[in-house]
């Protein structure tokens, strides 16, 4: 990797890079007497974000045998214990939607709640949609990540657009932490470079414009993605010029190295999804963003976990019986999450963590990877959105619409929304069970 | 993937793989002589809005900007819809990390420009008279503007850029940081990472016309001679244009255009994901794959431009290799090896007795058809399948064990277990159509050496291509160089990158010429090519869709 020509050293060149610190009070003094929001009465921020691994589970092993609060964790599931008590784990639905993409129908029904088209996604995801609500006031409205290497995500902003996963590192810390970033304490003096790039922006919105009218409306769309992504950086070269968020765990990660390749045609799945996790909950904790869709592994992967004598995809489909193989590389996927999720839980909120005020949904691409089945999916949410999402539960739903969760993460996270979904993934009710 | 269609107006539907036959039936009269000619009128589908590739892009910068110019790699990447990323490029947008990425690399790349006294003298042409002067600033950027933006700016746009520069200009007390806005504003609008194909009537303008050719025979952008014959009106005359497309095909960066579609055909960017356990594969490096790929590259760029017969591509037993392809191979490399580097390719003829012929030999296709421990026969079947006879297979069916019996002392092959798995009938009358064509091809493993044996036992590549038997890889070359749907489905292929769509009805009449001449051509790919951009469906465009002239 050429450093000579990095966006660092680029944005060092133009921004001039003039952050300097200027004292400011102590960050608990920010803060109300109970530690439960800001002096202002202004709570801590929800977050939202979607985990997802590809090629389903094994329900055998997945599903614990109670349901309740008092369930003992399964097999699949027990490298999870310690975070058992911020856990619910919930079980029975399917997605209704038509089955007839292996491995996308499943995802399609239920972050868009429709069937799949063109091979896409038919609509905007879930995650987008809290995006607009949740994310309006930080830098990056949302953040897509990823540790296999690919441009696949299920994360879309409109029909069939879909947002490439940063799965490097590096370009994710170049991006969210890189020069533009300030540290709580920092101020940047004012730099009449911002204004230049400012008006560099309103000349690329006049040309958008401009071109809009000769278009027909499904390419007007696409433009106005397009010009979409200009007024967000015009947002966040407006978010320069104010002073950073000042939150008590906030600190400029490490940076990490600029590439960690294969070692023996494997991909260092453990080491890289630590790094992203690292820096993923510290983009959190400096409330760069507050939403994120994270392609731990993608759909279809063949990838070769640590001691798997095939790829993953391969061995759900070859390995006979039980799927020993296949039920390591699951527990050692839910052993990553776990890593990602204490990160999470050592940021420090007043007298909860970010984990606690934020809902995290990891789940994958089907139930059984075998049979690409859509019923029983696997649904495991970590975090309560400070006490509304119930938590630390097994909750059975058998034969619920999945589109039913899906509303009430909806509605939970400020999304005006009373129904959810299209043709049989459409709802108009919630699961009760999931509010506190 | 659409399928080509068998006949006129009857799609060949695969609801389950016991329709497919039909497909070799109608092909039969091709082979009998010609297809006959389709008296349907030409319905162009509505203009498209294209994406520029990474690749495009790069080289629009490339072309323009010098050759020595960095582009940044962090860079939106392609999508593929409809099998091609040529039309992934006309359904995606840009999400708002991309934005980001254009917005980098454009202040990157003008910096460049303008803080290198070689690059900058090129556009600065006119000696500023001031911090801020506006004519100068115009000579420069519209200048720049023209070539990135392939067309000539109109009044608003210049005194825009003009602003923008002059504002910087004063802010920063320098000229030369000026133009950077400038330049930096041209490479961010949608103009420079779009293609707008739009006209007055029913057909391109010049302008639009100009980019729809040169990045499709270049994938690049236009040159100032061609940029010129469309300001002159040349490119509006059949003898202006066939001037036009025989310059630009004896151009170098014509081979590069070749290269972008072998590429894309074959999804030659899929082996970037390739890796291989290194305990199963001890031969393989993460050289490889790039190897490989050049290897495809340079046989199928080769045999276009010596104009032979395009179907050679299967059975040829001529071959590009670097060392390490050698190696993996077992031919002897022509180069010394003092005077070879990874990057030295060196023709070299395989023995009549080499386990490979042509494509289906290359290391490329069996990386990219494998998995990462073992090779894959149902996947090298499906790419035989869709990607050289156009004919897509479904999806597997929800809900069926898909497991294969694990080797035993009865089931030692991989042919033997995929025969006890094939007893299934939703599961075998797709996998009868890939799986014996994939298992033909066993004989070279998942990282393309040859081989005799699988897990002990003596390998059997007999097989069949709809009818026709052969007895290994070698002879189903041969089958599938004769197969009628093999130079269709080309045809077809390179429409749709031509076009950046899926080929609508009222053009089938059109495919079915381009077809016939490249039938009675003899199979020549530059006459294929030279027929789709002289024909008179390259320049026209349809109703949008709400049914106004764009």
């Amino acid at each position: 990797m050429s450093l000579r020509l990095s966006r660092r050293t680029l944005l060092r060149g133009m921004l001039g890079g003039a952050a300097v610190s200027v004292g400011l009070p102590p960050l608990e003094c920010l803060m109300n007497q109970n530690g439960t929001a800001y002096a202002g009465g202004q709570a801590f921020p929800k977050r939202f974000g979607v985990w997802f691994f590809g090629n389903g589970v094994l329900p055998d092993f997945w599903l614990p045998r109670e349901v309740g609060p008092d369930y003992t964790l399964s097999p699949l599931l027990m490298p999870l214990a310690t975070h058992k008590p911020k856990l619910t784990l919930v079980s029975g639905t399917r997605v209704a939607t038509i089955n007839t993409g292996p491995h996308l129908s499943g995802p399609a029904g239920l972050f868009s709640g429709d069937a799949i088209q063109n091979n896409a996604l038919a609509h905007a995801t879930v995650d987008q949609r809290i995006a607009e609500v949740v994310g309006a006031e930080t830098r990056f409205r949302s953040i897509e990540t990823g540790i296999q290497p690919s441009s696949n995500s299920y994360s879309y902003s409109a029909p069939g657009q879909v947002n490439p996963p940063e799965t490097s590192p590096f370009a994710l810390y170049q991006r969210l932490f890189g020069e533009g970033f300030r540290a709580p304490g920092e101020s940047t003096a004012p730099d009449p470079r911002l204004a230049l790039r400012r008006s560099v922006l309103d000349a690329v919105g006049a040309q958008s414009q401009r071109l809009r009218g000769r278009l027909g409306s499904g390419d007007r769309q696409r433009l106005d993605q397009h010009l979409e992504g200009v007024r967000a950086i015009e947002r966040q070269l407006q978010r320069l010029q104010e002073n950073p968020p000042n939150l008590a765990a906030c600190r400029r990660p490490e940076m990490p190295a600029s590439d960690y390749p294969e070692q023996g045609g494997r991909l260092p799945v453990l080491e890289r999804s630590r790094v992203m996790s690292d820096l993923m909950a510290m983009a959190m904790a400096c409330d760069q963003t507050r939403v994120f869709f994270h392609m731990y592994s993608q759909p279809v992967n063949n990838v070769l976990f640590p001691n798997a004598s095939a790829g993953h995809h391969q061995l759900t489909h070859d390995e006979p019986g039980a799927q020993p193989e296949v039920q390591a590389i699951l527990r050692l996927i839910m052993a990553d999450f776990g890593y990602f999720l204490s990160a999470l839980d050592r940021v420090e909120e007043g007298d909860a963590t970010l984990l606690d005020h934020a809902l995290i949904l990891c789940t994958t691409d089907c139930s059984y990877g075998r049979t690409h089945s859509l019923d029983e999916y696997p649904m495991l949410f970590a975090g309560s959105l400070g006490g509304a999402f119930r938590q630390g539960t097994h909750l059975r739903a058998m034969g619920e619409n999945a589109s039913k969760v899906m509303l009430t993460v909806l509605q939970l996270l400020g999304v005006r929304a009373n129904e959810y979904g299209v043709g049989p993934g459409r709802v108009t009710d919630g699961l009760g069970g999931l509010v506190a | 993937m659409r399928p080509v269609r068998a006949v006129l107006g009857a799609l060949l539907v695969l609801a389950g793989c016991d329709e497919a036959a039909p497909v070799t039936a109608d092909a039969g009269a091709v082979d009998a002589g010609l297809a006959p000619l389709v008296d349907q009128p030409f319905v162009a589908p509505a203009p498209v809005l294209r994406r520029l590739t990474r690749a495009q892009y790069t080289n629009t910068v490339r072309d323009v900007l010098g050759d020595d110019v960095v582009v940044p790699r962090g860079l939106e990447p392609d999508v593929e819809r409809h099998d091609l990323v040529a039309i992934g490029a006309s359904e995606a947008s840009v999400s708002r990390n991309g934005v980001e990425q254009y917005q980098s690399a454009a202040y990157d790349l003008a910096q460049q420009v303008f803080r290198t006294p070689a690059r900058r003298a090129r556009w600065v042409t006119c000696a500023p008279a001031a911090v801020r002067d506006d004519r100068c600033a115009e000579t420069v950027l519209s200048s720049l503007g023209e070539r990135l933006w392939r067309r000539p700016l109109d009044e608003a746009e210049r005194a825009r850029l003009v602003g923008v520069a002059g504002q910087a200009a004063a802010a920063l007390n320098d000229f030369d940081r000026g133009l950077e806005y400038g330049l930096a504003a041209l490479l961010q609008a949608p103009d420079m990472i779009f293609r707008v194909e739009v006209g007055d009537s029913d057909r391109l303008g010049p302008y639009a016309l100009a980019s729809k050719l040169s990045y499709f025979l270049w994938n690049g952008p236009p040159d100032p001679a061609l940029l010129g014959a469309a300001a002159e009106g040349r490119l509006g005359t059949p003898e202006g244009l066939s001037a036009e497309v025989t310059r630009m095909l004896a151009a170098p960066a014509a081979r590069r255009g070749v290269r972008a579609f072998v590429s894309d055909w074959l999804h030659l960017q899929r082996l970037d994901a390739v890796s291989r356990d290194a305990t199963a594969f001890p031969a393989y490096g993460a050289d490889l794959p790039g190897a490989a790929r050049e290897e495809t590259l340079r046989l199928f760029e080769r045999l276009a431009f010596e104009d032979v017969d395009f179907r050679d591509f299967l059975t040829t037993r001529r071959s590009f290799l670097n060392r390490r392809l050698a190696s993996i191979y077992r031919v002897a490399f022509p180069v010394p090896v003092s005077m070879a580097t990874p990057e030295t390719f060196a023709e070299v003829t395989f023995d009549e007795s080499a386990p490979r012929r042509g494509l289906l030999g290359h290391a490329s296709m069996m990386l990219m058809h494998a998995h990462p421990t073992s090779s894959s026969p149902t996947l090298r079947g499906r790419f035989i399948r869709e990607d050289l006879l156009c004919s897509p297979m479904p999806m597997p069916p929800v809900n069926v064990n898909t497991a294969i019996p694990e080797p035993s002392p009865n089931l030692r092959t991989l042919r033997q277990r995929l025969a006890a798995h094939s007893t299934v009938d939703s599961c075998a009358s797709c996998h009868r159509l890939m799986d014996p064509l994939g298992l033909s091809l066993e004989s070279l493993d998942a990282i393309g050496r040859a081989r005799l044996t699988d897990n002990g036992a003596p390998l059997d590549t007999r097989g069949d291509l709809d009818g026709r038997p052969f007895s290994d890889l070698r002879g189903l070359a041969e089958a599938l160089r004769d197969a009628p749907l093999l130079p269709r489905c080309v045809v077809f292929k390179l429409y749709r990158y031509a076009h950046g769509r899926e080929d609508g009805d009222g053009e089938f009449g059109e495919i079915v010429r381009l077809e016939r001449q490249f039938l009675l051509s003899g199979y020549r790919f530059q006459t294929l090519v030279t027929a789709l951009v002289t024909g008179d469906a390259f320049s026209r465009i349809g109703l949008t869709r709400e049914g106004a002239t764009p």
